[in-house]
């Protein structure tokens, strides 16, 4: 009796994926069968799969979606791509050059000059007042 | 003669050959022994048998199986293990 037939629920015996549970999608071949669930989805050999007694009504070769729901239906969890972090630490930089080219312009380098050169007086008066009143 | 704490056999002998072609005896760290699993005590397979120095600036991918249990089970044992564990599984959820 073949007990990997469309809709059995098996747990992943070998591999990355050891210790998950599946659902059988595709019947491929005589050993061969595609799974999917809280498993990346892909072909495998029944070798590496232990049934349970459990199995969903999927039809052959649903989709992702359509696990994902009979699966949160039954209150498991799903394998989910991960995207990579790479990409974020480019950004990061690209942020960092701009903020140091805003102040080079010529206005903001004039501003500055002059907030300093209106300050520095300032300072002076208060300490000459305070001489004075001592 | 060699110095007393080279006369005991811990550290291993190399011969290594210098530039100015004399040949010099150096003393070096024996290699750890092999990873073995915890069930079986089979030699694991995928984990390198190198000074932990080195393991540690290796990625983590090439010091162990990826694989739940890698490094410190032999995949038969793991089979094993994961087969009993859906064997439970099916009887509670049924």
């Amino acid at each position: 009796m073949n007990l990997f037939n469309v809709g059995r629920v098996c747990l992943k015996i070998a591999g990355r994926d050891a210790g998950r549970t599946c659902v059988i999608i595709e019947e491929l071949d005589n050993s061969y069968v595609t799974i999917d669930g809280d498993v990346r989805r892909k072909k495998t050999n029944t070798k590496h799969l232990e049934p349970l007694a459990q199995s969903l009504d999927i039809k052959k070769g649903a989709s992702h979606e359509d696990v994902k729901k009979a699966f949160e239906h039954l209150g498991w969890k799903t394998w989910e791509h991960q995207k990579k972090e790479s990409a974020e630490r480019l950004k990061k930089v690209r942020k960092m050059k701009e903020k140091k080219a805003e102040p080079k312009t010529k206005k903001a380098l004039k501003e500055n000059k002059a907030s300093t050169e209106t300050k520095a007086p300032k300072a002076e008066d208060k300490k000459a007042g305070k001489t004075a009143k001592q | 003669m060699p110095a007393g704490k080279h006369k005991s056999r811990t550290l291993r002998r190399v011969f290594v050959r210098t530039p100015g072609s004399n040949t010099v005896m150096h003393y070096r760290r024996r290699k750890p022994s092999k990873a073995e699993c915890a069930h079986c005590k089979q030699e694991l397979a995928g984990v390198p048998q190198v000074l932990s120095h080195k393991l540690r600036n290796m990625p983590k991918s090439s010091r162990r199986p990826e694989r739940p249990y890698g490094g410190y089970l032999c995949s038969k044992c793991t089979r094993a293990l994961m087969k009993e564990k859906a064997r439970n599984l099916g009887g509670a959820e049924q």
